[in-house]
């Protein structure tokens, strides 16, 4: 089951920033958190960014604990198995939230 | 992009031909993966699609609404199975299945439905948007040159679905000026 | 014992009755995998033959062939049977069958629930049948998007067809994705860890797992339409606090996910075949297996593609187009891997393969397609028109029925032990490939002339009337095809020409049983050293029959097999299975009569027909028990192993684990919409709130806690040999306790048909009750259990399984009481 989850994981946590910030944007364009301005940009880009950026990491250090000694599987293809995943995970959250730092935020 | 997917396509049943034909030397798998896997499915296949990706970005933003200051608001009310148009430019007037709008200027269409979901599409305006009960869609829509325009409904709506389209009509400068002063043309 | 002596020995005790009647009763995989086949591709015909109507309407402009209120049925009832009624059961068919057969051993994990399933999946398709035949099919589109589906503007019988039926048919699609995903990581030949795993047991393994998760959205988006219909509760009507775009959500929720859910398995048909076909191994397995769970989560974040028309922001648009292009990447994984795989071996043209490459052709169009669909601006062109019903035909019927045609050809050697007589076959390929491209290649076309999808009919003057004549001709080619294919296995059927085991020199374990397999598939189970066990050990067969594998022994009319740890698959224990029973098809028809009595709203029948349920269910669950201990089991091979229902984690543990999966993300679901109308719907705040009560709020989650760590104490002292009663009896009071908070909940509320914020809420409430109720039944059972003598310190499967579910509940109610409660404490 564990072995299982080292597999399911990463992905499961790219699901689950991917839906937050989702579901962040569309509350932020509702409460409109848009024409909040702070330095540099408006308040909701600077949330938007930095959650973006704290997916990126949990995604990293997933990527680190399954490689350490520590977390990795005993099993060679249960490892690679999950650092495959844990790689499209990392790149996924890269890819799909990449509209956070490019795109107008609401309208 | 069809020529790209053209390309792809070719590329695609030319490897799987080739596959029966060509003659060859075996090779280790770990050479094959890192060929096939590692080069053309995943290099191959990301660098296509961030390209295509980069172009859908940059061409939604460059689609997006901008404030202009000789913008026309115009709303558009769905039901089954007719449309009903009003002017911000002329209070309290009504269409039904006609719209009106000023060539040459960019247009903001506030679309809503009284009944069930339909959808506004006016093909060589615009891509389309939803007329959804309780909420109120904003479409930019410009035509280029005056004429008439064919609109259509784009979201099953029930039986008489094939039948609800209207016509957009587009006037130039006086014909516009004449409509906003309650003459109808 | 010689082989021939152990094989009647074991039909003696693993057969089915002989004759129709055995159909009623089976609960063998064999069997009823056949029965899911047999049924499933009926259905397709009857789905190719609203197709040919569809398409004969649209020949010609201006047609007068049938009208609107026909046309949208045949186009609603078309999409529906091949989406519901087709393509999943055809798989979860494919699966049954063969599943057991890829991992050696000899039945699924719960045999009885696979026939709960399929005869849930037989009444439920049959509801939609009987309302075609009588013409109130439903009629609203397969996507049902309300209002349109809705009380006020589908006032007919024709919509609750569609919501009861479809969820009826779910349920086997639930059992048989719950079954799949325990039968792979638990039912495994010894020695078989997962990187030596069958391609096909990961697709299939992924594929439930997605069933699991994408299901219940639209389960739910099901009963909150349902409820609305027929008790007024506003969720999707925009006056009332509800939003219509709540469905959509959760439609695509469910609705994208099932793209995959029916690529997946077609794609391990063909990482199956391939490899055989082309006499090599595998390119990448690794990769595979990672892509397609890769696969499995992306297809998750990509709903929003299918509402890229409904105004939402603009950013929120482009994560999905950014999501919709990546997930090519995994998918282009695969193909390359086939690709890779033929250049690996030496590919030969035998009859699978010719729609392995129909299937190349037409998928890599259909993935080409999409993407041009990913990108935002093109959608809002292309979005309802021909071009996107062609787009989706490409990726169904390149990504699910070639493959499928290919995965027929290909084991059908297996399942009649025959070889082909005619090469009709290869005629009717031709046939389907031309026809196929002919009729779709047309539907892009006239869909980027602006052609919309679902009219009944255009005016000459479009100019789009020799294109729709080319699609219609070319469609009948292929329904030719599809006729002669059909006539082939016919043929094949009546035609016993003996041919010989394993015709392709296949290495997977299914060719290691007899062709056609007895109904046990195999006299002992063997072990497994490597990916392909029969390929290099041509006498892997004999060995099994003569018993020199595991379990070679047949005992006192026992079915037995064995259960494997997850990841190395050493054995851990023997299990044995229930016998031929009629209680699956009973439930299944009292499970009928449930949703028969909503349908026709005769509301007295539903509490019967529940409590029916609910006995049945305890019946089930009570003919597993035993009233001694059994001790350790000889597993042959000189390995001694407890009986599975002797552990804590008996096959019922797992079962619970994975339909609580199912039963969670309903319940997330839920939550999600009360979230969603909350900060999207029009119409909020609601003008009445609940009255907030610290009492209850406290009351419940206490109880809750309570029930929850009771039953932990009372798993404990059973372990321990002491009285677990102490312990149980207060669990159920708190359990009683959680089910009066709950009712109070629905009875407090304000009126639910005034405002979706107490309609979602009373939803909740009923949920929440429901749990309770289930709980405190199986924990009553639990006591009675105990009270006559069915437990002891080694049989302790009843405990794990009911803490499981007293966890669930603590969990649900915590979550529920918050939701109801606290809002009203805020403002």
């Amino acid at each position: 089951m564990k072995n299982l989850l080292r597999i399911l994981f990463p992905l499961l946590v790219w699901l689950a920033s991917f839906s937050a910030i989702y579901a962040l944007h569309g509350l932020g364009c509702a409460l409109g958190w848009s024409n909040v301005a702070l330095p540099g940009m408006s308040l909701f880009r600077w949330l938007l960014l930095v959650s973006w950026l704290i997916a990126l990491l949990a995604q990293g250090a997933m990527l680190m604990a399954l490689r350490s000694r520590r977390f990795r599987s005993h099993d060679t293809f249960i490892h690679r198995t999950s650092l495959a995943t844990s790689c499209a995970g990392l790149i996924s959250t890269l890819w799909t939230l990449l509209p956070v730092a490019v795109s107008g935020p609401c309208g | 992009m069809l020529i790209g997917a053209g390309l792809i396509l070719f590329l695609m049943a030319g490897l799987v031909i080739a596959a029966f034909r060509v003659r060859r030397p075996a090779v280790d798998d770990a050479r094959s993966e890192k060929v096939w896997i590692l080069g053309l499915g995943l290099g191959f296949s990301m660098a296509v699609l961030a390209a295509l990706l980069a172009y859908g970005l940059v061409a939604g933003e460059r689609l997006m609404p901008r404030a202009a200051a000789d913008l026309v608001r115009v709303e558009a009310e769905a039901r089954q199975w007719a449309w009903r148009f009003a002017y911000d430019d002329r209070p309290g007037y009504f269409t039904e299945n006609l719209l009106h709008i000023p060539a040459g200027r960019p247009v903001d269409v506030a679309i809503t439905s009284t009944d069930v979901v339909h959808s506004f599409w006016v093909p060589r305006l615009a891509g389309k948007l939803d007329a959804i009960p309780g909420h109120v869609n904003v479409l930019r829509i410009e035509a280029d040159a005056p004429g008439t325009y064919r609109g259509v409904t784009a979201e099953y709506n029930g039986e008489g679905y094939s039948r609800h389209v209207f016509t957009v009509e587009a006037h130039d400068a006086a014909g516009w000026a004449a409509f906003v002063a309650e003459e109808t043309p | 014992m010689n082989a021939l002596r152990r094989h009647r020995k074991l039909e003696a005790i693993w057969s089915s009755e002989p004759g129709w009647k055995g159909w009623t009763s089976s609960v063998n995989h064999s069997d009823l995998g056949r029965m899911f086949l047999f049924t499933a591709f009926f259905f397709f015909f009857v789905g190719g033959v609203l197709a040919m109507l569809i398409r004969a309407q649209l020949a010609t402009p201006d047609s007068a062939f049938v009208d609107a209120g026909a046309f949208s049925q045949f186009f609603t009832m078309h999409g529906t049977i091949m989406m519901f009624l087709f393509a999943i059961p055809a798989f979860e068919g494919l699966a049954i069958y063969l599943l057991p057969k890829m991992l050696g051993t000899r039945d699924l994990a719960f045999p009885r629930l696979t026939a709960y399933g399929y005869w849930c999946y037989a009444f439920g398709g049959s509801m939609l049948l009987v309302a075609m035949l009588f013409g109130i099919a439903p009629d609203g589109g397969w996507f049902m998007y309300p209002p349109l589906t809705g009380p006020l503007h589908s006032p007919g019988i024709n919509t609750d067809f569609w919501l009861i039926g479809i969820t009826f048919v779910e349920i086997s699609a639930i059992c048989a994705a719950v079954e799949f995903t325990v039968s792979i990581l638990k039912y495994r030949a010894p020695g078989m860890s997962l990187d030596k795993m069958p391609i096909f047991a990961w697709y299939a393994l992924v594929t439930s797992l997605m069933i699991l998760t994408g299901f219940p959205p639209l389960i739910l988006g099901s009963v909150l339409l349902e409820v609305e219909r027929a008790f007024g509760l506003p969720f999707f009507q925009a006056d009332l606090g509800g939003d219509s775009l709540l469905w959509q959500h959760l439609f695509w929720l469910f609705g994208h996910p099932e793209v995959y859910i029916i690529f997946l398995p077609a794609a391990g048909i063909i990482s199956t075949v391939i490899p055989v076909m082309a006499r090599t191994t595998l390119l990448g397995y690794g990769w595979i297996v990672a892509s397609a769970v890769a696969l499995a989560f992306l297809s998750f974040g990509l709903w929003v593609h299918h509402m890229f028309t409904t105004g939402i922001p603009h950013m929120g648009l482009a994560f999905f187009s950014a999501a919709s292009t990546l997930v090519a990447v995994p998918t282009g994984v695969q193909v390359f891997a086939w690709i890779g795989t033929l250049w690996k071996g030496r590919p030969e043209l035998h009859m699978p393969m010719l729609h392995i490459l129909g299937f190349f052709v037409t998928f890599v169009i259909g993935g080409l397609t999409g993407v041009m669909v990913a990108v935002v601006p093109f959608d809002w062109q292309a979005h309802d028109t021909a071009f996107i019903t062609a787009h989706l035909h490409y990726v169904l019927f390149g990504g699910f029925v070639f493959p499928m045609l290919a995965g027929i050809y290909y084991w059908l050697p297996l399942l009649s032990g025959r070889k082909r007589l005619f090469r009709l076959g290869e005629l009717a390929f031709a046939l389907i490939f031309v026809g196929f491209h002919g009729t779709f290649m047309a539907m892009h076309w006239v869909g980027l002339m602006g052609q919309r999808r679902r009219i009944e009919t255009y005016d000459a003057d479009t100019g789009w009337g020799v294109i729709n004549f080319i699609s219609s001709v070319s469609s009948f080619v292929m329904a030719i095809g599809l006729a002669m294919v059909l006539v082939d296995i016919i043929i094949h059927a009546f035609v016993a020409m003996r041919g010989r085991r394993n015709p392709w020199q296949a290495g997977t374990l299914e060719w290691a049983s007899m062709s056609p397999p007895p109904s046990y598939n195999f006299a002992s189970l063997p072990e497994i050293r490597n990916r392909d066990p029969f390929a290099g050990d041509p006498d892997l067969p004999n060995r099994l029959a003569k018993g020199e594998g595991y379990l070679g022994e047949p005992k006192a009319g026992r079915r037995e097999t064995l259960m494997v740890d997850i990841a190395t698959g050493r054995p851990e224990a023997v299990v044995v299975y229930p016998g031929n029973t009629r209680l699956p098809i009973l439930m299944a028809a009292v499970t009928g009569a449930f949703f028969l009595s909503i349908l026709l709203k005769l509301f007295w029948i539903t509490p019967l027909a529940l409590a029916g349920v609910a006995a049945l269910a305890l019946v089930w669950v009570w003919q597993l028990g035993s009233r001694t201990d059994q001790g350790a089991q000889d597993a042959g091979r000189g390995v001694t192993l407890p009986l599975a229902s002797e552990t804590d984690r008996s096959p019922g543990w797992w079962g619970s684990t994975f339909l609580l999966v199912a039963n969670a993300t309903f319940f997330g679901s839920l939550l999600f919409g009360y979230a969603f109308l909350w900060t999207v719907a029009p119409g909020w705040p609601p003008a009445e709130w609940l009255d907030p009560s610290w009492a209850e709020l406290g009351l419940g989650i206490g109880a809750a806690l309570v029930g929850s760590i009771a039953l932990r104490v009372g798993t404990r002292r059973n372990r321990n040999g002491t009285s677990p009663q102490l312990a149980l009896v207060p669990a159920l009071l708190a359990t009683v306790v959680t089910v009066i908070v709950f009712a109070l909940l629905l009875f407090r509320l304000p009126p639910p048909d005034g405002h979706a914020y107490a309609a979602t809420l009373f939803i909740l409430g009923a949920y929440g009750l429901a749990h309770a109720l289930l709980v405190g039944l199986m924990q009553g059972f639990l006591i009675l259990q105990v009270r006559r003598g069915f437990t002891s310190a080694r049989r302790q499967s009843g405990f794990s399984v009911v803490g499981l579910w007293s966890d669930y509940l603590c969990a649900i109610t915590v979550l529920s009481l918050l939701a109801a409660h606290l809002p009203g404490m805020a403002l």
